[in-house]
């Protein structure tokens, strides 16, 4: 069954260096994300999986198959890796119709005419889009396109998909509904799904697993929701999430216990369930979500802090807060308004807090807040 | 990296069919550009056989006698190359400016105006650029040409009785009103283009802001369209300067020379070296206004490539302007375009020149089977076995040139755009462009000297027809590797992509994915090698041989012995082919020459 792996991958483009020794492993069925800012090479990788794009170094397997290899001299061309590959900009011809663009493939597979028309009229009907498929390209909308390259990408029935920001040019509305739409074709076509987005949205609703990466290296590869509550660094922690996790800087006043000073009047005893390599004056940098920073009153307070700005939208509200000099985002369910220069308490009595070492990034260990 | 995973990689670069390309390409027209240009080198510092009396060195030794005689000769430099270079540079300066004002006036009137006939307008004007160069030249003297200099007066003359002056018929004037008239649709398509695709929002932004028309056209538009400008200033003076039929025409009756007439008279005379160096001066400062035009372009390319809906633009308002201002505009394009034609058709049925009265017509010159006592018994130019030859080579030269030149040019603008960016691929593109810098007359010259003898598995060429359509092919080009290059910028590369993914071989890939898209795009790349082919003249005239002459030279050489009614007919042959075929294409497939001039 189709398992990708990438060993050692590295892609230059003149001294630029793209992708750095890149390795992983998709699984099979899994539901993949490459995840990062622009520039950050997941397209680049994408495009080295599906054969597009050529690798400086390295090997790529599929399904136990080495596709590529630099030292082996194998490139084997996109169409023999048994792959599909959804277009951000889908690339539909604009000269075919909807039914010729979605045939076009099992023409030159070489089907039979009948069998064409079942499988199209198949791939029609499953994207809802029958109704088309006398249509060309440029009169249908948006979303439509999107559903006619989707089909054409799934009627050669490949076993690995390929998608490269397939959603960015829908409108929000329409993304949400290709988003459950996505979810349901990755079920039911019991394929591999691999996806690249700079949507942390997309990335965390969609996948089973992330690959976050920045400037060519991979950051950290794991499930969605260990990214979030176990960032492997800052970057990775400022990513994921909406609103962006609170990233405060402080120093290591003593270790035993282990106390954070974070600023002049806020120092905060901080308890982790594992060892933490740290020195007394270490530079530190404390991650705080912004749902585990809640409000209280005086008695269980751990710091003060003055409300900025207060964003209610019915469900939730964000408040912004001045905690000392340090700006932090709150998050606070309900239908609730408060009042802008209030005196508040902050409590961190719920969560875990991941604690940061500010020169390289790295997490150093996951612990609660307690008042020092 | 081991010697394995080298080959490797050797292996897998040439698995592209656009590596392959790119490289068959550098090959190719590395040794037919850049070769020629180290024997043109060599030969302006030879002793050719012609030369031997004078120079008094066996043939083929070294010599500096051409560069002194031409530059450090006192009299002799100053009339065999100063005057002439000078003459060059004031005709291509004045007839560029010419053009400018000529087809900016058209192109602002057309884009930005309410006049009528805009769709008749544009049209025809085009027509001047399309007709073969000499045209112009030809109806010129058709109407103004004055027996003084010898032969029959022109129909000016006959029909008013006034005699034109010598300045007024032949020489820079004449020369610079054809040639600026001639080139005035390239500017007009260039700078309409930039017109055309000029966001509207710029020049209204400034209308909010309280500026009037005046201080708009001022501190907007034309500071917007000056690169575009510039780079047609450029473009149509290196045309300008490497013309040769014009020049050969309106200057020859006054010894009015220019480069490319001085370099036909050493290179066909006894002097070759002289011509070649000529050549090189031209091919020089063909290159140097290339560098130019590519710093100024690429300099502010920020906002000459801006591009926007003008849909909506408010246009100025001519008021009672409109309808006299239409119909000045609409009169001088017929003269221009149209008046000329009728003048070949009345002078091909004329018996004795100069005599317009309708005893004097006759169809003589078109079926008459030759008589005695005019033109050597020639026959009409319909029953004239040599027109028919110079016919069919024309047309055949013109398909083979078009075929090759547009399926090569759409390969290399293909494998270009895909690898854009690298070395090779920039190599390749300025190879592909270079012969359009090379002086059409200089080029035949090259590769006259080159081919005269067999080169490696080359056999001799000279005398085939084979050397014209390898001259022709890549000297057009250019024009094709534009349009072919455009054409691949503005597709996707996932277009193609969705396709290999999918498993379609390269060649279907080309022939049901990307030529279909850009169909008109690609079409004009093969017409325009076909039109320019079709009306050439300077870079044929040195290479052709009896059983290779075309209509064009045949053209040439009746006009140099004063059969005026042949060369009127044939020219009127010319320019109906070329215009029905323009017209013909454009109506089947909507690829038009100047699509493939405006994307230059």
């Amino acid at each position: 069954m189709p398992r990708i792996e990438l060993t050692h991958i590295t892609k230059k483009f003149g001294k630029f260096v793209a992708v750095d020794d890149l390795n992983m492993v998709i699984d099979d069925r899994s539901f993949v994300t490459l995840l990062g800012p622009s520039g950050c090479g997941k397209t680049t990788t994408l495009r080295m999986i599906a054969g597009l794009e050529t690798p400086t170094e390295g090997i790529i397997t599929i399904n136990d198959k080495v596709v590529f290899s630099s030292e082996d001299g194998i490139d084997v061309p996109p169409d023999k890796r048994d792959v599909g590959f959804l277009f951000q900009n889908y690339a539909l011809w604009p000269h075919m119709t909807v039914y010729k663009n979605i045939a076009f493939g099992l023409e030159n597979l070489k089907w039979p005419k009948d069998k064409i028309k079942e499988r199209v009229e198949e791939l029609l009907s499953m994207l809802k889009i029958s109704e088309f498929s006398h249509r060309y390209p440029s009169e249908l909308s948006g979303g439509q396109q999107q559903r006619v390259a989707i089909a054409r990408t799934l009627a050669t029935g490949p076993k690995v998909l390929f998608m490269d920001e397939p959603l960015s040019n829908l409108d929000a509305k329409l993304r949400m509904e290709m988003r459950s739409e996505l979810k349901r074709l990755h079920r039911e076509t019991d394929s591999t799904f691999v996806y690249v987005t700079h949507d942390q949205l997309e990335a965390m609703t969609l996948s089973s697993m992330v690959c976050l990466m920045k400037n060519g290296y991979m950051q950290q590869y794991a499930p969605p929701l260990e990214v979030y509550r176990k960032p492997a660094n800052t970057f990775t922690a400022d990513f994921v999430g909406s609103p962006n996790i609170n990233l405060v800087d402080g120093t290591v006043r003593s270790t035993s216990p282990l106390v954070l000073q974070l600023s002049e009047q806020v120092s905060l005893c901080f308890s982790s369930n594992s060892p933490i390599a740290v020195t007394e004056g270490q530079a530190i940098t404390l991650g705080l979500r912004p749902e585990h920073i809640g409000l209280a009153d005086d008695a269980q307070a751990m710091a003060q802090a003055e409300i900025v700005s207060s964003l209610p939208s019915g469900m939730e509200t964000i408040i912004a807060l001045d905690m000392d000099g340090k700006r932090l985002h709150s998050v606070v369910f309900g239908d609730l308004d408060f009042e802008v220069g209030k005196q508040v308490g902050l409590s961190f009595a719920h969560g875990l807090f991941n604690l940061f070492d500010k020169e390289s990034g790295n997490n150093l260990g996951q612990g609660k807040l307690s008042k020092a | 990296m081991s010697a394995k995973s080298k080959l490797n990689q050797v292996k897998a670069f040439f698995r592209k069919p656009h590596n392959i390309i790119l490289v068959v390409l550098l090959v190719v027209l590395g040794y037919l550009t850049l070769v020629p240009l180290f024997t043109i080198v060599f030969d302006t510092i030879s002793v050719h056989s012609s030369e031997v009396r004078f120079v008094k060195k066996p043939a083929g030794s070294l010599t500096l006698y051409h560069w002194t005689k031409m530059f450090a000769s006192g009299v002799t430099s100053q009339k065999t190359f100063y005057e002439p270079f000078i003459n060059t540079m004031v005709v291509a300066f004045l007839s560029c400016v010419l053009a400018i004002l000529i087809g900016g006036f058209f192109a602002w009137t057309v884009t930005r105006t309410n006049i009528r006939a805009k769709a008749f307008i544009s049209t025809v004007f085009v027509f001047p650029y399309i007709m073969p160069a000499w045209t112009l030249a030809m109806a010129w003297l058709n109407f103004f040409r004055n027996s003084r200099i010898g032969g029959a007066p022109g129909l000016f003359t006959v029909f008013t009785g006034i005699e034109t002056p010598n300045w007024f018929a032949y020489g820079l004037f004449p020369i610079v009103v054809v040639q600026g008239l001639h080139y005035a649709p390239f500017a007009y398509i260039l700078i309409g283009g930039i017109l055309r695709n000029m966001d509207a929002n710029l020049e209204e932004a400034a209308m909010l802001l309280h500026a009037n028309r005046w201080q708009i056209m001022q501190k907007v538009t034309i500071p917007i369209v000056r690169p575009a400008l510039l780079s047609t200033f450029l473009l149509v003076f290196s045309s300008t300067m490497s013309a040769f039929a014009v020049p050969a025409f309106l200057g020859s009756p006054v010894r009015f020379q220019v480069l490319t007439t001085q370099m036909f008279r050493t290179l066909n005379g006894m002097n070759p070296g002289y011509g070649y160096i000529m050549a090189l001066v031209m091919i020089v400062i063909g290159v140097g206004i290339l560098m130019l035009n590519q710093w100024i372009t690429g300099r502010r390319k920020s906002y000459t490539t801006i591009t926007g809906k003008s849909s909506n633009i408010s246009l100025f308002n001519l008021r009672k302007a409109r309808t006299p201002l239409t119909v000045l505009l609409v009169g001088i394009l017929l003269m221009i375009a149209i008046l000329p034609l009728v003048s070949f058709a009345i002078e091909s049925f004329i018996m004795a020149p100069g005599d317009y009265s309708l005893s004097n017509f006759t169809t003589e010159f078109w079926i008459g089977l030759g008589r005695a006592d005019i033109a050597n018994s020639e026959p009409g130019i319909l029953r004239n076995p040599s027109i028919w030859l110079g016919l069919t080579n024309s047309l055949k030269l013109s398909v083979i040139i078009s075929l090759i030149a547009g399926t090569v040019g759409m390969l290399s603008g293909y494998a270009i755009a895909k690898r854009r960016g690298s070395k090779l691929s920039t190599w390749v593109n300025n190879l592909t462009f270079f012969p359009y810098l090379m002086p059409s007359m200089a080029f035949g010259a090259i590769f006259l000297s080159m081919f005269a003898v067999r080169r490696g598995f080359i056999p001799a060429l000279y005398g085939s027809f084979w050397l014209l359509v390898i001259v022709g092919s890549v000297k057009y080009l250019p024009f094709a590797s534009r349009s072919g290059i455009n054409a691949m910028l503005q597709l996707s590369g996932e277009i193609e992509e969705a396709g290999t993914i999918m498993g379609v071989p390269w060649l279907k890939r080309m022939t049901h994915i990307i030529f279909p898209i850009q169909k008109t795009t690609f079409i004009s790349g093969y017409l325009l090698p076909f039109i320019s082919c079709m009306r050439e003249l300077s870079l044929f005239i040195l290479l052709v041989s009896p059983s290779t002459r075309i209509l064009t030279t045949l053209l040439f050489q009746y006009n140099e012995k004063g059969w005026n009614q042949y060369a009127n007919a044939i020219n009127l042959m010319i320019v109906v082919i070329v215009v029905g075929f323009n017209l013909l294409i454009n109506k089947l497939t909507g690829a038009s020459i100047d699509k493939g001039i405006g994307n230059n």
